[in-house]
């Protein structure tokens, strides 16, 4: 690595099914970015990239390097100067440099490479937990001068171009009410599902904060009781929180609703400064958007 | 939101969606219990349980739904009450100074003196009711009510790794140095937690704690 990013993360899929030791699942921000990437370049899904955020590093690879880049367009380009294509299989010559710069709109992107980033699995997983400093490489995030290991490849590489489901940038983000919801008043609940909240630049993987019309509530504390990912906590000053990838396993505040899985890769590609709104959806209508899938097809 | 019915309403637990993928179910003073019972079911459906205050959340793997059986198990009958099968840990604690930044005030809020409310924390031999918050970090139950402290009103930035703390009707243990709204009482050099440990948590729910003053 010549030049760090904002806050560069060796990430797989998460370390899921350790909850009762107070270790939250983690992993990739937006899974199937990473997978799709991973797909491109002839890797199993679940091996380990790099996830980039806002702003990207500059990468050598003395050996050359089979590639791609997937969740939200950067400016990247590479030793030529040609620019580099999202979502496609990209091969590196020997000696050539990649330069991530900064998102054009989103927030986060994701580096897969042929063979995967060979750090050593830590509770079943490579992924960085830096509330825990471990994980990833050392525990941290990337810095100039660090050196990553590549793994052997599943698959034969080809070159493949993905397409991931749509996604409307613009719409409310969806959430299954509760389980708290009854605990908030009329002006709370009108506050929230009717308001426009701002992404605050306090926000990180543990969490998405919002700043807004207070959601107010009539609780104060609660018993601690399980959380997922995506559960938008409401704090006593009534401006919510949505619980991120590394946020804690269990919580005490009252949970409003809880954002579906299906937008957590919008949830990955929030900033701050950016709006954001909530539309309400039942469970069975967000069980059946769970598995939007990649279209990936061979090129040529 | 929905309450689901389970066909025997009189024993029936208390069920909640928390999104697509979750299922936080009451389970009471028999939660450990019931966590045990359920693991040993080994749900090809379920991808994680996080027990907590009184309750289980099951986390479904992605496009997953409900176990059938899933209803069966919230109401199998329990082993009768279980033997103490959790270990026995004791913990030295430096109290107060600059270990422990809230403990004069939490004993002067509580009527006692310092030496009291020390004497009266390390008196109690806790019960690890459940881990949360960060990896490894233990909610231990039996905090004499005299003790109960409310959390601070805007949490601290940064607490010590180590610190042992207040929140509530719990005591705990901070494993790792980060922000935290608990009442600060003193400080252990026990290792809560490592990843790279064949057992990553020191403690797990069930496990006795007593605190050893330094």
């Amino acid at each position: 690595m010549l030049q760090a990013g904002l806050c560069d993360l060796v990430m797989d899929c998460g370390r899921p099914g350790r909850g009762a030791l107070g270790v939250p699942a983690g992993g990739a921000a937006d899974p199937d970015a990473l997978a799709g990437g991973n797909r491109l370049v002839g890797n199993d899904a679940d091996a380990a990239g790099l996830e980039i955020v806002q702003r990207g590093p500059i990468l050598r690879f003395p050996r050359g390097a089979v590639l791609a880049l997937t969740g939200a367009p950067f400016a990247a380009r590479r030793s030529s100067g040609v620019p580099v294509a999202r979502n496609e299989t990209l091969a590196l010559a020997p000696g050539e440099t990649l330069y991530l710069d900064h998102a054009r709109h989103g927030c986060r992107c994701w580096l897969a490479v042929r063979g995967g980033i060979a750090v050593s699995p830590l509770l079943g997983s490579r992924s960085t937990f830096l509330p825990g400093a471990f994980g990833g490489h050392t525990g941290r995030a990337l810095r100039a001068g660090d050196c990553l290991a590549l793994g052997v490849a599943a698959r034969e590489v080809r070159l493949r171009r993905g397409r991931p489901p749509l996604r409307d940038a613009m719409a409310p983000l969806r959430v299954v009410a509760g389980p708290q919801a009854g605990q908030f008043d009329d002006a709370g609940l009108a506050a929230f599902f009717g308001g426009a909240y701002r992404v605050d630049a306090a926000s990180d993987r543990r969490g998405v904060r919002l700043t807004g019309p207070a959601a107010s509530h009539v609780c104060t504390e609660l018993p601690s009781q399980g959380v997922l990912p995506g559960a938008v906590q409401v704090p006593p000053d009534g401006q919510p929180i949505i619980l991120g990838w590394d946020g804690p396993v269990t919580g005490g505040y009252p949970v409003i609703a809880t954002v579906i899985g299906a937008d957590w890769p919008r949830l990955a590609q929030l900033r701050p400064g950016d709006a954001v709104r909530f539309a309400t959806i039942g469970v069975a209508a967000a069980l059946a958007l769970a598995l939007e899938d990649w279209d990936i097809r061979d090129l040529g | 939101m929905a309450k689901h019915g389970t066909g025997q309403p009189s024993a029936a637990p208390d069920w909640r969606w928390v999104g697509e993928r979750g299922v936080r179910v009451a389970t009471g003073a028999a939660t450990l219990a019931r966590y045990d019972a359920l693991m040993a079911c080994n749900f090809p459906e379920i991808e994680d349980m996080i027990p907590a205050d009184d309750s289980i959340l099951l986390v479904l793997r992605r496009g997953a739904a409900l176990p059938p059986a899933l209803c069966e198990a919230l109401h199998a009958p329990l082993p009768g009450v279980v033997a103490c099968g959790g270990a026995l840990h004791e913990i030295a604690v430096a109290y107060g100074g600059v270990a422990g930044p809230d403990l004069s005030v939490l004993a002067r809020q509580a009527g006692l003196a310092v030496d009291d409310y020390v004497d009266r924390h390390a008196a109690v031999l806790y019960t690890v009711a459940f881990l949360g918050f960060q990896p490894g970090f233990p909610y231990l139950r039996d905090l004499p009510a005299a003790l109960h402290a409310r959390r601070r009103a805007s949490p601290r930035l940064r607490v010590p790794a180590g610190s042992v703390a207040v929140g509530g009707a719990y005591t705990g243990i901070y494993p790792a140095a980060g922000p935290g709204g608990w009442r600060l009482i003193g400080r252990t050099d026990a290792a809560l937690f490592d990843a790279a440990r064949e057992a990553p948590a020191l403690l797990r729910p069930g496990d006795r704690v007593r605190f050893v003053p330094k």
